[in-house]
């Protein structure tokens, strides 16, 4: 790219009560640099476009590889982690706004903690408390390892669950994520104890029934989870566990 | 979180808006209801949808062959208990339940352009625009007009008539195109939403297979449009008794209550 700047426009919000405003920035150009370092460039001189000084941007961020999964925003309209958005793939003005479905708690920076809420809801654990020493586990297969280890890969990232069409304040929907982390446990030898229970969580107002395969979820994945896959296998052991209920009670 | 240690800083509690709720694990009905809405999309509204352009492809063998079938159906027993068990209720259930579920999603094509999506939102309105078409025929053929089920002789008169309009032919046309379309991916979505195809690969074939069998439907249902619409006046039957009936039923309100 011939630019010798690069330019930023930035939905901005001081605190939960106050309406966004947008700021537009320009920082001067330098190879290779991602979302992350763009803000960190900001924040050394944080003063807009326009020549206004501003307060830097605010927003989360942990491992800037990938894995924490904090820094995910909307770039360019589209959800992402800003860490593995590189500048020079991006087109400009780099438009940076805040998850749409979460609430703000400044700038960049959003509560996710329905993901946390939702993930209690159904169980996302193995349950090995006990009085004494339980020993080792049962063995898996390297097969079921080599299908529970991509699911393991979830980063809390909520980028499914913002791209999603269903997951809003009408539906309340759960999020793939979620259903992804039921079938990861659900498959384990000793988290599968808890299989119809969470199971059943998933029947509940906002369950797996409120997807409707848009598929967005799996495409903005940045961990590439196969969470379709997962909505389906898990679809179908809710149906197994409804017909179950209907007929062996 | 953050909220929440700000807050604990800050004299005056800032309070984060609710966002999405999270899942009310054991809570309401919406599992059966939205259950049932897929189910009823195949069975029974599906197979009848299948039977009914099946029936009306009786057109391609002329007038009487048309009216000789609308006598096996009108002539079945309970026609009237049948219609209401397998057609009434579980369409007006498929539609009210279907127009909440469309109210309720967000759809945005814009930001995410993909297949997946844009078929999620083209179900939606595949099911709208196939909602008005199916209240509009329904009034039109079964509850104005010469009454069917009691005058199956005139079935072929009525739909001909009908059809001599060609903006009546267009709008045919997109309802039966957006029918076929929304059972054809309603039969894909059944199969992956209740776990008979899970894999990626299986759902990419069964798509194929979907895709086919609406491209199929389409097809019989256009195939049928075109029997009626090339046939002339000459060779519909009761072309007479049609126009009798049909002047008579216009002064009743239902006529389906009178006859």
């Amino acid at each position: 790219m011939a630019n010798k700047s690069i330019l930023l426009k930035i939905k901005r919000q001081s605190d939960p009560q106050h309406a966004a405003i947008w700021e537009e920035f320009e920082i001067p150009y330098r190879p290779n640099m991602n979302v992350i370092s763009v803000l960190m460039e900001i924040a050394l001189n944080p003063v807009t476009r326009q020549g206004k000084p501003t307060t830097p941007i605010f927003y989360d961020s942990n491992c800037l590889e990938e894995v924490c999964g904090s820094c995910a925003m909307r770039i360019n309209g589209r959800t992402r982690m800003a860490c593995s958005a590189l500048v020079d793939q991006l087109e400009q003005p780099i438009v940076l706004e805040p998850f749409s479905k979460f609430p703000v708690v400044r700038d960049l920076a959003v509560d996710r903690s329905v993901l946390f809420e939702n993930l209690k809801a159904v169980k996302a654990w193995v349950p090995i408390d006990g009085t004494y020493d339980l020993g080792s586990g049962p063995r898996m297969l390297p097969e079921e390892q080599e299908a529970a280890y991509p699911l393991s890969r979830c980063i809390s990232c909520c980028c499914c669950m913002e791209a999603c069409p269903q997951f809003n304040q009408s539906t309340g929907f759960v999020g793939a994520a979620t259903i992804s982390q039921v079938r990861l446990f659900n498959t384990h030898p000793t988290g599968k104890a808890l299989k119809s229970e969470r199971l059943h969580a998933l029947m509940g107002d906002g369950g797996i029934h409120e997807c409707g395969y848009a598929q967005n979820c799996v495409e903005v994945c940045p961990k590439d989870i196969p969470l379709t896959r997962s909505i389906a296998e898990v679809g179908g052991a809710v149906m197994k566990q409804a017909f179950a209920d209907l007929f062996h009670r | 979180m953050a909220a929440s240690v700000s807050s604990s800083a800050s004299a005056s509690a800032i309070k984060v808006p609710a966002g999405v709720p999270t899942l009310r694990a054991g809570e309401g009905n919406s599992f059966l209801w939205r259950r049932l809405h897929s189910l009823s999309g195949i069975f029974p509204i599906g197979a009848f949808l299948v039977e009914h352009f099946l029936s009306n492809a009786f057109a391609t063998n002329g007038g009487a062959a048309y009216n000789e079938n609308v006598r096996f159906l009108t002539g079945l027993p309970f026609v009237l208990a049948l219609e209401i068990t397998f057609i009434y209720i579980p369409l007006a259930f498929h539609a009210g339940y279907g127009f909440w579920i469309w109210w309720r999603g967000d759809s945005n094509v814009g930001d995410y352009p993909w297949l997946g999506n844009w078929m999620y939102t083209l179900q939606r309105y595949s099911g709208i625009a196939a909602f008005f078409y199916i209240g509009y025929h329904t009034w039109t053929m079964r509850f104005s007009g010469a009454h069917i089920l009691t005058h199956s002789e005139v079935a072929y008169a009525k739909v001909w008539t009908e059809l001599q309009n060609p903006w009546i032919v267009a709008f045919y046309f997109i309802g039966l195109t957006a029918a076929s379309w929304h059972f054809a991916y309603g039969i894909w979505l059944f199969a992956a939403k209740w776990g008979f195809i899970v894999g990626e690969q299986g759902r990419k074939k069964f798509g194929y297979v979907c895709l086919v069998i609406g491209l199929a439907l389409a097809g019989m249902a256009a195939g049928s449009l075109y029997a009626f619409i090339t046939t002339p006046e000459s060779q519909v039957p009761n072309m007479q008794e049609f126009q009798q009936l049909q002047h008579a039923a216009a002064s009743y309100v239902l006529p389906a209550l009178n006859s």
